[in-house]
């Protein structure tokens, strides 16, 4: 017996605004200050590898669609990859910046995979909205973390990495809310079922 | 407190759950893979959603292809299709609705009239094992053997020996990248029986329900299989990061443990005349090949060249390990050989007996080499210049490919079928595959 699907959605989200609200800090407060407590450095990168490792489970558990399941496995892979780089960087093992590239890969490889397995246009319901929304979100947002591999102290670029994170967790908290708020925008959608 | 809240926040993400735009199959009357005592008057699926009907949404098939449906009409959340009496045999159910964002979602399951219903993987139509699947199987045995062997070869043979750092940089990214394949290797093959299940063009696959499939033992045996390599990926992840070579300890263990996976889901777990004990000796095969191949090449490939100081001490080492690892490699192979083929003339007239033929000599010739390894090399180790060392490396190498050889016959054997033992058959003969 499975969970609904709000409730991953809504875990992940969390997972993720608490990613975007310490990377929040981390642009308000400076890198300085917030790793003046030496754990903090490893906060969400670690969040952000662990996010990587449990959405293992989604993508094994879910499988009543093919595609779905391939999306979870990328994010999956592509999560585990960009926080196990970051907290390779932030513990000295990796060396290169370069390896932060890893994290605009990330953002393309989400955006496409919520592009790609959502095939209803922007407007028939609610759900393929934010789908197109979010993938989108992601493939431009893909950008900030491109241009802060070579301007890593850039607080401005500091400050839209981590409103667009803060941004996707809103997106994911309502994709699946259970309240059915302009749940179908199209009558090809069918009555709504919640 | 603080760290109540951490634990608090990472317990809240720990719920694993499902994400789905479309129409959900919730379940079935009758339900997968279910021995019914009389024939379904109907046929019922209930979605987690409104859904419309196609054109023989819903097919109810016999061995033969026959099509026992009758009309299909949508009541609610449920699409139902009446059913002509059906005789004693196996079914397969095929079915289709659009979801109510437009999508086609499609599925299959089997059940069985007074006799057990066959996988889903044997549903009519399916045709069974392609050459694509070979070539998958052999990238999952090549996968576990680079990721197990790896990880046994750095935790046993290298045990308590200054392992220079980059070594164990190497190391981990082997048997990561090992963990990887096979991560991926599972999901292929999940998804080519599904496909061959389904019997769908790709567009539809994407969105076909592979739930059934999930529910075999194949899929059950998929499931644990990848979050059990998930989690070896951390522990290796976290061994590099970390400096701590303990931590790859519980991450070989995990991994020679999940190899089982294919042995629980295979020929000596499920077929005729096979047993738990056939499930284990398949699985002691399985796991002693892979850390033998695996550590054979590891040292081959990355510590004969990389880390020469080594070369004596890990040698010596591997030497001892392979003479276990072939025991029972051997042990296990020829107790399955065995039970899985009753004459021995099975060897010369039957498919699975051929191929058999092939990976034994293909054995005996990696067995020869390791000998030679064993009782030549060995001793003249310690008076061995530069120039004779580099040839070892050479010769180790020759010997892994003898055991890459191995695991590609391994994979179509895997997915041969062995003849079965005329009197394991079940109920009295009458066929419970549905596969032409």
């Amino acid at each position: 017996m499975l969970p609904h699907a709000e409730m991953v959605h809504w875990a992940f989200a969390s997972g993720i605004l608490f990613v975007g609200l310490c990377l929040l800090c981390e642009a308000i407060v400076g890198q300085e200050v917030w790793r003046m407590r030496p754990w903090r450095k490893y906060l969400w990168p670690g969040v952000a590898f662990s996010m990587g490792v449990l959405l293992w489970p989604v993508m094994a558990f879910f499988t009543n669609s093919s595609i779905h399941m391939y999306a979870h496995g990328s994010w999956a892979e592509v999560l585990m990859l960009a926080g196990g780089a970051e907290l390779g960087l932030v513990h000295g093992r990796l060396k290169s910046p370069l390896w932060r590239l890893t994290w605009p890969i990330a953002f393309a490889v989400t955006g496409l995979a919520f592009i790609v397995h959502e095939q209803n246009p922007w407007f028939f319901a609610r759900s393929a909205f934010l789908h197109h929304l979010l993938g989108w979100t992601f493939l431009l947002g893909a950008i900030v973390p491109l241009a802060l591999v070579w301007r890593p102290r850039s607080a401005a670029l500091q400050a839209c990495m981590a409103f667009t994170i803060v941004a996707v967790a809103v997106m994911l908290f309502t994709d699946r809310d259970v309240a059915p708020v302009f749940g179908h925008l199209s009558p090809l959608a069918g009555p709504e079922h919640r | 407190m603080r760290r109540a809240l951490l634990v608090a926040a990472l317990v809240a993400l720990a719920v694993p759950a499902v994400a789905s735009a479309h129409a959900t199959l919730r379940f079935t009357t009758p339900t997968f893979g279910h021995e019914l005592q009389r024939g379904p008057t109907r046929v019922v699926l209930h979605f987690d959603q409104a859904v419309r009907v196609v054109p023989s949404s819903i097919k109810v098939l016999n061995g033969v292809g026959d099509q026992f449906a009758l009309s299909t009409h949508v009541a609610g959340q449920d699409v139902v299709a009446r059913v002509a009496p059906l005789k004693l045999g196996a079914y397969t159910v095929r079915w289709r609705a659009i979801s109510a964002d437009s999508h086609v979602v499609s599925g299959v399951w089997t059940f069985g009239v007074r006799v057990p219903a066959p996988p889903v993987a044997d549903a009519y139509g399916a045709g069974g094992p392609t050459v694509a699947e070979h070539v998958v199987r052999w990238a999952w045995f090549l996968g576990l053997a680079l990721a197990i062997g790896s990880l046994g070869f750095r935790v046993i043979c290298l045990r308590g020996l200054a392992v220079p750092r980059v070594l164990e940089r190497k190391i981990a990214v082997a048997s990561g990248l090992g963990v990887v394949i096979t991560i991926h290797a599972g999901i292929v093959a999940f998804s080519l029986r599904a496909e061959d299940a389904l019997q769908l063009p790709f567009g539809d696959f994407l969105y076909g329900d592979l739930s059934p499939m999930a529910a075999t033992r194949f899929g059950r045996a998929f499931v644990v299989m990848t979050l059990g390599f998930a989690l070896v990926l951390a522990l290796v992840y976290l061994s590099w990061l970390l400096d701590r070579s303990d931590l790859l300890v519980p991450a070989f263990a995990l991994s020679v443990l999940f190899a089982g996976g294919l042995s629980w889901s295979g020929h000596d777990a499920l077929d005729p005349g096979s047993s738990w004990k056939t499930a284990i000796a398949d699985w002691v095969h399985i796991a002693a090949a892979s850390v033998w191949i695996g550590g054979l090449a590891t040292m081959a490939g990355l510590l004969w060249y990389g880390a020469p100081e080594l070369r004596r001490s890990a040698f010596a080492n591997f030497s001892r390990m392979a003479t276990v690892l072939i025991a029972l490699v051997l042990g296990a192979g020829s107790y399955l050989s065995i039970a899985r083929l009753p004459h021995l003339s099975d060897l010369w007239t039957q498919g699975y007996g051929r191929v058999l033929l092939v990976k034994v000599g293909l054995v005996c010739l990696a067995l020869a080499w390791g000998a030679f390894h064993h009782f030549v090399i060995r001793p003249a180790l310690d008076r061995a210049d530069a120039g004779f060392l580099a040839r070892i490396g050479r010769s180790l190498v020759g010997e892994s490919l003898v055991g890459v050889a191995v695991l590609l016959v391994a994979a179509v054997l895997v997915d041969s079928k062995p003849p079965i033992r005329g009197s394991d058959q079940p109920h009295g003969g009458v066929a419970t595959t549905l596969r032409p």
